[in-house]
């Protein structure tokens, strides 16, 4: 993947209990606090009072990770915005980082084993309209490297449609039936991410 | 995927010659800052007026809650400027002359805030919009986007003619006496990188109203305020502004003075580059706590400062400009995109009646309505923003303004299509009523990421939304007009000195431990461009403040008598009854009872690392310190009292009285032999405290030190209602100093 400023949703089970902010706002200052994540976290930000926004989210010097209220639905979201690896490893990268932060929270005592992801639908996006356009021209410059990403985490059928317009971030919502366990898809996707 | 490399390479011509050669002279001082070529106060300079701020932690320490911890960015020590490291996240103020946007300018915004930033646009007190989080390398390019769509940050910090604001009705509004659009954009621009702006001491702010009574410009808190007048000259109506100088809000506010009732319109330009060059010329240089326009003004006295400003104007070379722009007074009319109707009766959405009462605004042009977007503190996303962009090009087309209580504005609703409006706005959750309520509260951004303050303003002003529309207070008629404005810190950028219940956010040490507090501020007016300041009551712990605006409120809504402002009931009832309620709600449990008074709102870190817990000897100073702080805070109320009887003089002394108190307390812990005369107290607290720098604070360095050793040579002077008031606010702040002081030294406090 040329692009570097990538970001990948991943939902919170419909059937799930959601992570209120007073909730997960102490847990992201744990993860900043004892490292969680092997990477820089410098703070954390709440926009929780704004409808379908960013919620509330632990900012860092390379990524971003939000608990995301975009679209109605929420999620986890991973946002890189550098350091990246090389182009080849840049996806699975961020499906590491997003597993690992989602399995995180799964796991976190805060939510008490209520907080669930759907791990049979992922929204991907390219966070830079100069390297991709919203259009089918990035769609089919991406299509490859995304079902080679889809193809390792699913091992079936999958089904990629490009979502949003002109003027949204370039955006492809991933899908399919075979709804695998989250460990499975950070498994798959390489394991815990490296340090940067 | 696209070929085009970078954005310059992408916009190309669509940005404006000048403004694109500015940011690739920005892009190159980064260049060579990172490569230590710019000694980095001059870049910070640099990168200010390029509105490229600073955050909080950007010196690289964060107390995690437990411990400070250090966060190890790549680019290790390298800094954008003193104590502020290179890649810590920053924020880029973007100026909205006038609060005027397009919609394809929103669009851009939407764009560089999800690509930049957190997805988040802030709209500030003073209609700019901020972005956080935003690293210094992405600036160029953010900047790039925005000028191609007719935006500079060009100036939007640092020691400059900062966002000219003005009243967002203008050319709309049933008060004014004209539309000041033309002449705030005609100001903006000739201003902006002129020669004469750019050897300031300190920010110069301008703002423009049509009219004197309501709230709208804030004409007199600025360092240039121009409130649109007419007159009548020979039959003709001559258009002019009435120009007031030297206010400001800040630590200790001032208002502004009457420079000149009738400036002629051509006028204007000219005596504001003449203001410039005398402010330039005098003002402080080397005390930036001294160094804003209102204390050239204070200095000089009103009529001097005018006699400078005119023979400065008498020297100036004639320019085009200066009247150039009254050739044309329409250019910045708008022209409403669909026909005028009435609204039509019969079936209207639900909550459209309840949204319709506060947020809609009938305009001067019958048919027609302005539709206020209330934004939950200041905040819209940039989804909210691309939907927003496509409510206004379908119903009124580039008739956007952000407003100085931090919401936004679509003004030439046709008032047939207001229902179809409210519909859109709901899909977008940009619906939400109570516009100017209670409910619709202000906050700067506090220590959510500004890296001056003291407690969570954002968080509290969330809070007290929750809790009013819980208790029902923002639907109870008699109280839904107040209006609460909070600051994280004594820099006032939430404007709380001009709300009926204004909050300053500040610490307390509760048995050895750091406590987020907020000092409760009343009396303020909002009205009349921001034309009176209140003065705090005293300090409540943050998570006691929901309580106390309850139990104001609802007493206010119970015993208010007709029309009585919340500032003509607080007289009425007296401020001891209002001090009682706060002293009732000052007293908090231990740490070990109940932690939860020791974070703040919305941030479960412990507020502060205590020292004072180190050992039985800490806990021998802080009695009596603290007992004495509070004896000084008693005071300080207790020459409010004075004041409201007219008794200025003996106001004042009780204020120094409160500063004396302080400074004595603080003395004695390093020579228990400090005797009570006023000439001793500063000798001893001059040498222990300020000579040792141990009284600065880490921001404002040794201001309120010096405020005490003015009050003290200023003793014998007969006082003004005006001079007694300023004393109260100094003497409230070298208290709050004297308690952070304490704070952060604790134990070390009586080391020798």
């Amino acid at each position: 993947m040329d692009a570097q400023k990538l970001q990948l949703k991943i939902f919170v089970a419909r059937d799930s209990a959601g992570a209120p902010a007073e909730t997960i706002i102490p847990v992201f200052h744990t993860w900043i606090r004892e490292h969680a994540i092997p990477e820089l976290l410098v703070d954390v930000t709440n926009y929780a009072h704004v409808p379908e926004g960013p919620g509330v989210v632990v900012i860092g010097h390379a990524t971003d990770y939000f608990y995301d209220e975009g679209g109605g639905r929420a999620g986890l979201l991973c946002n890189r915005k550098r350091q990246s690896p090389p182009p080849a490893e840049r996806l699975g990268d961020l499906a590491r980082r997003t597993f690992y932060a989602a399995s995180l929270l799964e796991r976190d005592p805060a939510f008490a084993g209520k907080l669930r992801f759907a791990t049979g639908e992922l929204l991907f996006r390219i966070n830079d309209r100069l390297a991709a356009s919203n259009d089918d021209a990035t769609f089919a410059a991406v299509k490859p490297e995304l079902e080679g990403l889809a193809r390792r985490l699913y091992e079936s059928p999958f089904d990629l449609t490009r979502v949003g317009g002109p003027k949204d971030l370039f955006a492809v919502r991933i899908t399919s039936p075979n709804a695998v366990p989250l460990a499975t898809l950070l498994e798959r996707a390489g394991g815990a991410p490296a340090a940067i | 995927m696209s070929r085009v490399q970078t954005w310059k390479e992408a916009l190309g011509t669509r940005v404006p010659e000048a403004w694109g050669r500015e940011i690739d002279i920005f892009e190159t001082q980064i260049e060579l800052r990172k490569k230590g070529r710019i000694e980095e106060k001059l870049f910070a300079e640099t990168r200010l007026r390029r509105g490229a701020y600073g955050q909080r932690y950007d010196n690289g320490q964060r107390h995690d809650g437990e411990k400070t911890q250090t966060l190890a960015f790549p680019s290790g020590e390298a800094t954008k400027g003193p104590s502020t490291l290179w890649d810590a996240p920053g924020m880029e103020r973007i100026k909205i002359p006038y609060g005027r946007l397009t919609a394809d300018q929103l669009d851009v915004l939407a764009a560089v805030a999800e690509e930049y930033s957190d997805r988040i646009l802030h709209v500030t007190t003073r209609q700019d919009i901020q972005l956080h989080f935003v690293h210094i390398e992405d600036t160029p390019d953010l900047q790039r986007r925005l000028a191609a769509a007719g935006i500079t940050t060009r100036e939007a910090c640092g020691n400059t003619v900062r966002n000219v604001t003005a009243c967002p009705y203008a050319g709309v509004c049933r008060t004014e006496s004209f539309d000041v659009q033309p002449y705030a954009q005609a100001l903006t621009f000739f201003l902006l990188g002129h020669d004469d702006t750019q050897d300031f001491g300190r920010k110069f702010k301008v703002a423009f109203s049509g009219c004197r009574d309501e709230a709208c410009g804030l004409t007199n808190f600025h360092d240039l305020g121009a409130i649109a007048r007419t007159r009548n000259v020979d039959g003709r109506t001559k258009r002019g502004f009435e120009v007031v100088i030297g206010g400001g809000l800040g630590s200790v506010p001032q208002n502004a003075l009457l420079f000149d009732e009738f400036l002629p319109e051509e006028e204007l330009l000219p005596i504001a580059q003449a203001m410039s060059r005398v402010f330039s010329r005098l003002g402080e240089r080397q005390n930036r706590a001294r160094a804003r326009f209102k204390f050239v003004v204070k200095k000089l006295g009103i009529e001097e400062t005018k006699r400078l400003v005119l023979e400065e104007r008498a020297k100036l070379r004639p320019d085009p400009r200066w009247t150039a722009f009254l050739a044309d007074l329409h250019a910045t009319d708008e022209r409403p995109l669909r026909a005028a109707g009435p609204l039509a009766s019969g079936t209207l959405p639900d909550g459209f009646a309840a949204w319709r009462e506060t947020n809609v605004i009938p305009q001067r042009q019958d048919g027609y309505a302005m539709a206020v977007i209330t934004l939950p503190l200041g905040d819209l996303t940039s989804e909210q923003a691309r939907d927003l962009a496509n409510i206004a090009r379908k119903f009124t087309g580039d008739t956007l303004r952000t407003t100085v209580d931090q919401n936004l504005l679509l003004r030439w609703v046709s008032e047939a299509d207001l229902p179809d409006v409210y519909a859109a706005l709901v899909e977008a959750h940009l619906a939400k009523p109570g516009a100017g309520t209670i409910a619709d509260i202000t906050a700067c951004p506090g220590t959510d990421t500004c890296k001056l303050g003291i407690s969570s303003s954002r968080a509290l002003a969330a809070e007290l939304g929750k809790e009013l529309a819980a208790s029902g207070l923002d639907r109870d008629p008699n109280v839904r007009h107040l209006h609460i404005k909070a600051s994280g810190c004594f820099n006032s950028c939430g404007q709380h000195h001009v709300a009926d219940l204004g909050f300053l956010g500040v610490s307390r040490n509760v048995g050895g431990r750091r406590v987020p507090h907020f000092q409760l501020v009343v009396g303020g007016q909002w009205t009349h461009n921001g034309g009176a300041y209140g003065l705090a009551i005293g300090a409540v712990p943050s998570k006691r403040v929901p309580e106390i605006v309850k139990r104001l409120a609802a007493r206010y809504s119970k015993e208010r008598t007709a029309d009585e402002s919340f500032a003509d009931f607080t007289k009425r009832i007296g401020k001891k009854t209002i001090r009682a309620i706060v002293e009732e709600l000052q007293q908090i449990p231990s740490y070990e009872q109940d932690p939860s008074n020791f974070s703040d709102w919305g941030d479960p870190r412990e507020y502060t690392i205590s020292d004072m817990a180190e050992g039985e000897c800490a806990g021998e100073v802080v009695p009596y310190v603290e007992v004495e702080l509070a004896s000084a805070e008693r005071e300080i109320f207790e020459s409010q009292l004075l004041l409201d009887d007219g008794l200025a003089d003996k106001a004042a002394a009780r204020a120094l009285s409160a500063m004396l108190i302080s400074a004595r307390a603080l003395a004695r812990e390093k020579n228990a032999n400090v005797g009570s005369g006023a000439d001793e107290i500063v000798a001893e607290f001059r040498k222990h405290f300020y000579d040792t720098q141990l009284f600065f604070d880490p921001f404002a360095g040794g201001k309120f030190a010096q405020y005490f050793f003015r009050a003290v040579d200023e003793q014998k002077q007969a006082q003004t209602k005006e001079s007694a008031h300023q004393l109260i606010e100094e003497a409230t702040l070298f208290v709050d100093a004297a308690h952070q002081c304490y704070t952060r030294l604790g134990s070390a406090l009586r080391a020798s």
